[in-house]
């Protein structure tokens, strides 16, 4: 029992990440800065945000594939909102966000109703809502937000970049959710024997429906976060963010197959990823150094 | 009911446009003030005009010593961008200075762009060299680089004076408008008839080269006939077509097809090689080199106007590394740039590469985009 606690995977997941780290800090004394594990952090919260609720989904024995164009739709309404129909931004965010969350729970009801396997449903509309979102922008961009919307995404709140706060707290709730509440406990079920889960009385169909509207949510506030990291608008964003995601996810320890996987797993999986991506291009830099 | 309607609101349009079309005078420039060049090739007086580029926060001393350059292209893996690579590169060897690595998106992506930007803002480089994807978006990633005490610098495709120090402006319109009509005089005579093969009547660039160049005709070669102005909308084929409905129209007078997207100069240069005609109607026009090696190892065309990349790229170099030194400081006209000797600033804070490069059969192998 005790062994098998040290060898979870989680446990064996962080030590691995704290070993790259390491071993990365020696490529290059910038890596392990201050300055640059906060910037890392701002770039990892627009796929943190959809690997947290994917861990929800996955573990389901789900997935969503939609999330990638959940946020370039999002993007593209905040800026049609805003830009072409004048409305003040707050209500364009807050409208594009409710917009992004009704294509998750569009998902959700085309899964439950209609017994669609996520695969299926989600690679459908993953096509439908980068359709519709190319459709309004017309491949044209939206930019010149006001200074005030990139303390958002580029901003800082005491010292931690702002986006980096949101992704802390919803790492922490979703945690406690699946961790030690029933309606964690019923997604494990759902994902180890939905059947089962089913015939023992758990709401599934409705647990599902709102997990996949959780994920839509959580792609639409990756949206909004990105529009303000990049200033910009484009219909395109997002792309092949699910697969980003979804890796997180799967090697921070979820079961592809449902029934077990930790928010925990998840973030340290996030967190080496980044550390990965971005410590491997530092070597590169280094080597055009001179040698003296 | 409905089509008839149609067919002649099409067919109104479509005479009205004609009708358009015979006012001669419309040559499908812009309503902007014009400033044709001296036909001698005089440099033209440079306006004064305030700094308007900003400025990096607490930079450190960086005179002489070696610079952790960057240079950040729209995308990486074209012709284009690779000889702009190798002329930053060159100047690097040069000087001896400044270690220089190019990275940059794989696709033309904005949003790519600004989170490598926003990467090497903390990996500690001194220096900037950039092609903006979108002039508005980058310019807060730019500014938090100057904010770091980061030097910047643009080329190929600004963004908002404020956010960077200087940016290399490959080639003014006047000065691709008089080289145009230079080289195309040359072909035709003082007094041959020509046509031209533009984007749209409303593109910017486009309407602001033919503003400049009915003005410079004028002013230089005033027996040339400007026959007309044609839309072809970037496109391969309507491009081609336009080119050879010219040629049917106009006959024995039309001597020369000036292209002014680097699609339209290939599709003419095609029409004309297709008609047989080469030699008797002159192509001239802005292209890239790769695709109109074949028309002029042919010698269908002489001369094929753009600017030299690698160049632009050398003196993007040159001016981020005087920028360090503080030799370049705002309010000074002029930048020693190596090979390329003193290069004049403009707009503020814009530094002119020099007259555009004329692409012939004696240079154009030397070049791959």
């Amino acid at each position: 029992m005790h062994i098998r606690k040290i060898l979870r995977h989680e446990t064996i997941l962080a030590v691995l990440t704290v070993i790259v780290l390491i071993v990365l800090s020696f490529q290059s004394d910038r890596f392990f800065t201050v300055d640059n594990l906060l910037n890392q952090g701002r770039l990892m919260t627009e796929v943190g945000l959809i690997a947290i609720m994917m861990t929800f989904v996955i573990a389901t024995g789900g997935i969503d594939l939609s999330v990638g164009s959940i946020v370039g739709l999002t993007a593209i309404l905040m800026g049609v909102f805003w830009k072409n129909l004048g409305m003040p931004l707050p209500a364009a965010m807050i409208l594009a966000i409710i917009s992004g969350t009704l294509a998750g729970f569009g998902n959700g009801v085309i899964i439950t109703r209609f017994s669609v396997p996520p695969l299926i449903a989600t690679l459908a509309t993953l096509a439908l809502y980068r359709g519709i979102a190319e459709g309004i922008s017309q491949a044209r961009s939206v930019r010149g937000y006001p200074d005030w919307f990139y303390v958002l995404g580029q901003g800082e709140f005491a010292g931690v970049p702002t986006q980096l706060w949101i992704l802390l707290v919803v790492a922490v709730v979703s945690a406690l959710v699946l961790g030690v509440t029933r309606i964690g406990r019923t997604v494990y079920a759902i994902g180890f024997n939905e059947v089962a889960a089913r015939f023992s009385g758990l709401p599934v169909d409705r647990t599902k429906l709102a997990i996949y509207t959780a994920s839509g949510f959580a792609a639409a506030l990756a949206g909004v976060i990105f529009v303000s990291r990049v200033s910009t608008t484009r219909s395109d964003m997002g792309t092949g963010l699910e697969l980003d995601a979804i890796t997180a996810v799967v090697l921070g320890g979820t079961s592809i197959y449902g029934g077990r996987g930790t928010i925990a797993g998840t973030f340290i999986a996030l967190v080496l990823i980044q550390g990965l991506k971005n410590g491997l291009s530092w070597p590169a830099l280094r080597e055009k150094e001179p040698s003296c | 009911m409905h089509k008839i309607m149609i067919t002649t609101v099409l067919s109104m349009s479509l005479a009205a446009g004609v009708a358009h079309a015979q006012q001669s005078s419309w040559t499908g420039g812009d309503d902007l003030p014009t400033n044709p060049l001296a036909c001698d090739g005089t440099p033209a007086e440079v306006a004064a005009m305030p700094y308007d580029g900003g400025t990096p926060t607490d930079a450190p001393d960086r005179m002489g010593k070696t610079l952790t350059v960057v240079d950040i292209p729209k995308l990486v893996g074209i012709g284009y961008f690779s000889a702009t690579s190798k002329g930053i590169a060159d100047a690097a060897a040069e000087m001896g200075t400044m270690d220089v690595k190019t990275d940059g998106p794989t696709r033309a992506n904005i949003d790519d762009q600004i989170t490598l930007i926003d990467n090497y803002i903390t990996s500690g480089v001194d220096g900037i060299l950039y092609a903006a994807n979108d002039p508005v978006a980058i310019a807060p990633v730019l500014k938090k680089a100057l904010a770091a005490g980061i030097n910047v610098v643009g080329y190929d495709a600004n963004s908002e004076p404020d956010s960077r120090q200087w940016f290399v402006n490959q080639a003014q319109f006047n000065g691709i408008a008089k080289s145009v009509i230079d080289n195309l005089s040359d072909e035709i005579g003082e007094d041959g008839a020509f046509a031209i093969v533009t984007s749209t009547f409303t593109t910017p660039n486009q309407a602001r080269w033919i503003a400049e160049m009915a003005a410079y005709q004028q002013k230089c070669h005033p027996d040339m006939e400007w026959l007309e102005t044609v839309e072809a909308q970037e496109d391969n084929i309507l491009s081609f077509n336009q080119a050879n409905t010219l040629i049917n129209k106009y006959g024995p007078d039309l001597k020369g097809i000036v292209g002014m997207t680097s699609v339209a100069t290939p599709a003419a240069a095609d029409a004309v090689t297709q008609a047989g005609l080469c030699g008797s109607v002159a192509v001239v026009g802005l292209a890239t080199p790769n695709a109109m090696k074949p028309y002029v190892e042919a010698d269908c065309v002489k001369s094929v106007v753009l600017w030299n990349p690698v160049d632009l790229g050398y003196a993007a170099a040159y001016v981020l590394r005087a920028t360090a030194d503080g030799t370049l400081k705002p309010g000074d006209t002029s930048v020693e740039a190596g090979k390329l000797g003193e290069l004049s600033v403009i707009n503020g804070s814009e530094v002119l590469l020099g007259a555009p490069f004329v692409y012939n059969k004696s240079n154009i192998n030397n070049f791959d985009f």
